[in-house]
């Protein structure tokens, strides 16, 4: 028998191809007579285009278009049923002369070649009638106005929230800061775009290929049958690159205009405002607890910046109610509109700012009491989804905190913070819970044995680096019995899509659901065509099973058996001359959501050193422990993990935009001034995962894991440095000024 | 970028002879090449200096002599550098990545232009790079910019970690123009801000650095650079500095020191010196010459923490060359 990879390393079936560099990234389609365009973007903050001047720009070598607000492209208004509508922009570009936001998309120049594209439009001449942009979040956070009516869970005869805090024995209350953070995937957002016969085919990075192909059509007004999105490789997603951002309708309608492929590339610094970016936060969270640390209140109202160009805003307050066991629980989202670009989702959109804060607070609860932070968590354990009361499916976060705080050492924190020093460094120790809501979307996928001893595991899906690719070789293989390498796995393609998108149907990466949508539809899919393989072997005359019952037929590890005759899937098809037996089933979520909760879970430790005279907060080490049921594979899993723990380096040392107030203009719109972590910033990472299969959410029993470990790592370091130095940072980034006051 | 002529001479001369006004010259590109792609160099002609032959790393009676051409990644790598002048490695390792060290040329790094945000972007006013437009920076993103040395016209920070410890050192460069060849203190190189931002240094059209030259200095064995940063690597200096110490039973017989980071140039601080020369080697000694460090520092709206960080970088830089 072929033992199952479902548990085990595997590489990434696509490795080899990307890095040897065969992998072709959307900007790599390189095709005959293809011209470029160059987006040009408002330098100022509010407003209106009064004049510009094309004249020196159509002049300039190579150019062969110049669209602006004055001569726009020609493009239709959204598609009304956008189902990602609510993270995207209202307005597509140059289709007014209103300026919103600095950095806003107000020309594109098609030329030849990116070069000449690129320097020609910086011979645009642009004059504007200025006004002055309302772009400060700390101004508005005072003024913010109701994003979502507020959340009161209430234990009966408690009138409200604040009633229960105040009759807590214990209360803390802080208010937690961060600025917006920027999406910056390897891969720069961009699209090639090719019409041939009334057809459009988009060679761009999607995390929902499908989905892309359904905005993207309407936009120019084609059939969305008409339309071929192609992302086999999608050069980082994060959530960025699930709306169809103004170079995908840019390039789409100007490559038809001018009758021939148009490639148009956001350069790095343009991907701050011409893509979407997590809002800025302000979080005040009360908690109110007895003496012994049992919660009693917990009182999170949230602030997000929104922009005035798109519907977006965060509300983080949400994860405070997946996380303990509280009677009196309070909810609020809040947003500041400001005439900033459109914010979108990104890595645990709600779960990254509300960890920070709720986690932050718990450590300052735990400070308070005199209790250890570990032991103020296990206090407040919840067996039961604290907003609905339904039941865990599968929760085994006491394990993670037990295990992680063995592996890492955790009884070796000292008693008083800022007390344990290393030569120049002072040493702390953090940890902090790890909670993501599990989903699962509707997906369908394609599974077909074909005569050569392969099969087919295919669908819209994406890898945006996840490992889906994988995931479909290693789920595929364990369906069908039969060796990883006689998988051919396909995805990243709207044209593999079996079945149209139907609400609550993302068809691609998103909301840490990918693994756990996939893998069900590819079983399923085996299934039947497992099923479909056995009636052919009986009613196909030239079978050497032709004539006996389908149920005398079986089917193990890649061959058909009935009595003693036997026959490979291969052998089966080649006999009968049939290229490939096939079947498509469709899987989502059942009514199990009304009788469980489901999330995945985890406990993260950390170890920071500040230095003694300089103060810079580096990680030193982290432990990451994760209950996430069963792991398809450890290799790319872990490499999740860990990249969420980078994210959460980022988070709570070195990110965050700078909004100029005056001007609506981001400071820092570049990878110099807007640090992200480098490999020296990334300590050794211990993960463990605990594999209990939940089954209840879905037959193999997997959850998702893409976001866990940004929804709270952020908040142990944090934690950790307080330990380090006795001091609290609640406006992140943690940078070595916030630490020098002793 | 806009269009230019390219010439790659293969002489001093020939490069002395071809440079005209509005020519740029190429070494390393790492600053060039960047800035003309944001349209804030425009160059009319590039002149790439690559053939020419100013090479070498090499010892001789006036001290360690460093050709303008080197890659930062030689100098790095180079045995004598890194037994003799300890901070003059440490300054190099600690600048950039190991890909643009292996392209950055030690001429060039002296010559690269300062990080500020609105120099580089050219939407925004900026006196160093339209003169009378305007500094947004002094009420604006001013995290990174400068505490000394600063003007009502500009407070942008010298970028480089080395011309720091050349400072230190007393380094000199050769220069190479059309009238003869000349030798300048890297000290006196650098042009305070004042009323003219955008002239930086004293080096007049067209001339070439073609040599550092570092004095003989025995007790820089015992010398270091100390950079702090946000983030780990990759990252230009909050602040730094650049220490030496010639110490004699355990006390301060002669010392240097400059800072980084927090001036308009590279920063040498006699006074700080002054309070450590003839006292022990102890934090005490160190905290209390530190403290003269950033006498007449001017920060801005969210600089505020660099003078009390300076101070702290010197006391840490001293610290570590005490064990």
């Amino acid at each position: 028998m072929t033992r199952s990879p479902v548990g085990t390393p595997v590489r990434r079936v696509e490795g080899r191809l990307k890095v040897t560099g065969a992998a072709r990234y959307p900007a790599d389609h390189n095709l005959s007579d293809l011209a470029h365009g160059y987006l040009v973007l408002s330098t100022i903050g509010r407003g209106t285009v009064r004049s510009m001047n094309v004249d020196p720009v159509r002049a300039a070598p190579g150019v062969l278009a110049v669209y602006t607000p004055f001569e726009p492209p020609p493009l239709e208004p959204p598609w009304a049923q956008d189902p990602t509508a609510g993270i995207g922009y209202l307005q597509f570009p140059m289709q007014d002369k209103e300026v919103r936001y600095h950095g806003q998309v107000i020309g594109m120049v098609v030329a030849r070649t990116f070069e000449q594209a690129r320097d020609a439009a910086a011979l645009l001449e642009v004059t504007y009638q200025r006004r002055t942009p309302n772009a400060s979040f700390a101004d508005g956070v005072p003024h913010a106005t109701q994003g979502r009516p507020p959340v009161d869970i209430l234990a009966a005869g408690t009138g409200s929230i604040d009633e229960a805090l105040a009759r807590s024995e214990v209360t803390v209350t802080a208010t937690y800061t961060q600025h917006p953070e920027h999406h910056n995937p390897m891969e720069p957002h961009a699209t090639t775009a090719v019409w041939q016969g009334g057809h459009l085919t988009l060679y761009c990075g999607a995390q929902a290929p499908l989905l892309r192909a359904l905005q993207v059509a309407p936009a120019v007004g084609v059939d969305p049958a008409r339309v071929h999105v192609v992302s086999p490789h999608v050069g980082g997603g994060f959530g960025g690159k699930v709306v169809a951002y103004p170079q995908s309708v840019l390039a789409a309608s100007a490559a038809r205009e001018l009758g021939r492929p148009v490639r148009v590339v956001v350069t790095r610094e343009q991907l701050f405002t011409v893509t979407g970016h997590r809002p800025a936060f302000s979080q005040t969270v009360s908690l109110g607890a007895d003496r012994h640390g049992r919660l009693n209140a917990i009182k999170h109202d949230a602030v997000s910046s929104g922009s005035v160009a798109g519907p977006y805003f965060g509300d983080p307050a949400d994860w405070s109610r997946t996380v303990y066991r509280c009677p009196n629980i309070h909810l609020g989202a809040r947003v500041v509109p400001l005439d900033v670009p459109p914010a979108t989702i990104m890595r645990a959109p709600n779960e990254e700012p509300g960890s920070f804060a709720l986690e932050s607070a718990m450590d300052e609860l735990a400070a308070t009491l005199g209790v250890d932070p570990l032991a103020l968590r296990t206090a407040n354990y919840s067996t039961t989804h604290p907003g609905t009361g339904l039941p865990w499916s599968s929760k085994h976060l006491d394990e993670c905190y037990r295990v992680g705080a063995d592996r890492f050492g955790w009884h070796r924190r000292a008693a008083e913070p800022g007390t344990r020093v290393d030569g120049d460094w002072l040493v702390g120790m953090g940890m902090a819970t790890l909670v993501y809501p599990a989903a699962r979307f509707e997906m369908a996928m394609r599974v077909a044995f074909r005569r050569d001893g392969t099969a087919d595991v295919a669908g819209a899906t994406a890898d945006p680096g996840t490992g889906m690719w994988t995931v479909l070789a290693v789920v595929g293989a364990d369906s069908l019995g039969i060796p990883i390498h006689r998988i051919r796995p396909d995805l990243g393609d709207s044209a593999l899509a079996s079945s149209p998108l139907v609400p609550g149907m993302l068809a691609g990466a998103g909301g840490s659901t990918g693994t756990a949508s996939a893998a069900p539809a590819v079983r399923a899919a085996a299934e039947s065509a497992i099923r479909a393989l056995r009636k052919h072997a009986v009613e196909h005359d030239r079978s050497p099973f032709h004539g006996l019952s389908v149920e005398d037929v079986h089917y193990r590890d890649g061959v058909l058996h009935a009595g003693r005759a036997t026959a490979t899937f291969g052998e089966l098809l080649t006999a009968t001359g049939t290229g490939r037996i096939e079947a498509v089933e469709a899987t989502g979520q059942g009514d199990e959501v009304t009788r469980h909760a489901f999330a995945s879970f985890g406990a993260c430790f950390c170890e920071v050193r500040v230095n003694r005279w300089t103060r810079e907060p580096r990680v030193a080490r982290m432990t990451c422990v994760v209950d996430a049921g069963t792991i398809i594979n450890t290799a790319t899993a872990r490499n999740q993990i860990v990249g969420g723990i980078v994210w959460g380096v980022g988070q709570a040392l070195l990110e965050g935009a700078r909004v100029d107030p005056a001007s609506g203009r981001i400071a820092n719109a570049n990878l110099a001034d807007y640090p992200i972590p480098v490999n020296a910033d990334i300590p050794p990472v211990d993960v463990h995962f605990l594999s209990y299969p939940d089954t209840v959410f879905n037959p193999l029993g997997a959850r998702g894991i893409g976001e866990l470990s940004t929804a709270g790592s952020a908040a142990a370091i944090v934690n950790a440095v307080y330990d380090a130095t006795g001091i609290r940072v609640r406006d992140l980034p943690v940078t070595m000024d916030k630490l020098l006051a002793r | 970028m806009r269009p230019f002529e390219f010439a790659a001479p293969d002489s001093v001369r020939q490069a002395l002879h071809q440079a005209r006004d509005g020519s740029a010259y190429l070494a390393g590109g790492t600053t060039l090449v960047d800035l003309m792609k944001l349209d804030v160099m425009t160059p009319t002609l590039v002149l790439d200096l690559n053939a020419l032959p100013l090479r070498g790393i090499r010892v001789d009676r006036h001290g360690l002599r460093l050709g303008a051409l080197e890659p930062m990644s030689e100098v790095a790598a180079n045995g004598l550098v890194a037994t003799g002048y300890p901070m003059i490695t440490k300054a190099l390792l600690l600048s950039a990545s190991p890909q643009l060290r292996n392209m950055a040329t030690i001429g060039g790094n002296l010559l690269q232009r300062t990080r500020c945000g609105y120099f580089r972007d050219t939407a925004s006013p900026c006196n160093k790079r339209a003169p009378g437009s305007g500094c947004p920076a002094i009420d604006g993103d001013n995290r990174t910019h400068a505490v000394l040395g600063t003007s009502a016209q500009c407070v942008a920070t010298h970028a480089s970690d080395l011309a720091v410890a050349l400072v230190a050192l007393d380094a000199s460069v050769v220069i190479h123009g059309a009238t003869g060849t000349r030798r300048m203190p890297v000290a006196e190189l650098y042009l305070l801000p004042g009323v003219t931002p955008h002239q930086e240094h004293r080096l007049r059209p067209g001339e070439i650095i073609a040599e550092v030259v570092v004095p003989t200095l025995d007790w820089a064995r015992r010398s270091t650079y100390v950079k702090v940063r946000d983030r780990s690597s990759f990252e230009f200096a909050l602040t730094s500095a650049a220490v030496a110490v010639d110490l004699r039973h355990g006390v301060i017989e002669d010392v240097r020191v400059a800072a980084g980071g927090v001036g308009t140039t590279p920063w040498r601080l006699p006074a700080v010196e002054r309070a450590l020369r003839g006292r022990p080697m102890r934090t005490d000694v160190f905290e209390a010459a530190a403290m003269v460090a950033s006498h007449g520092a001017k920060p801005l709206t969210h600089n505020a923490f660099k003078p009390e960080l300076l101070r702290r970088t010197i006391v840490r830089a001293l610290t570590s060359l005490a064990v």
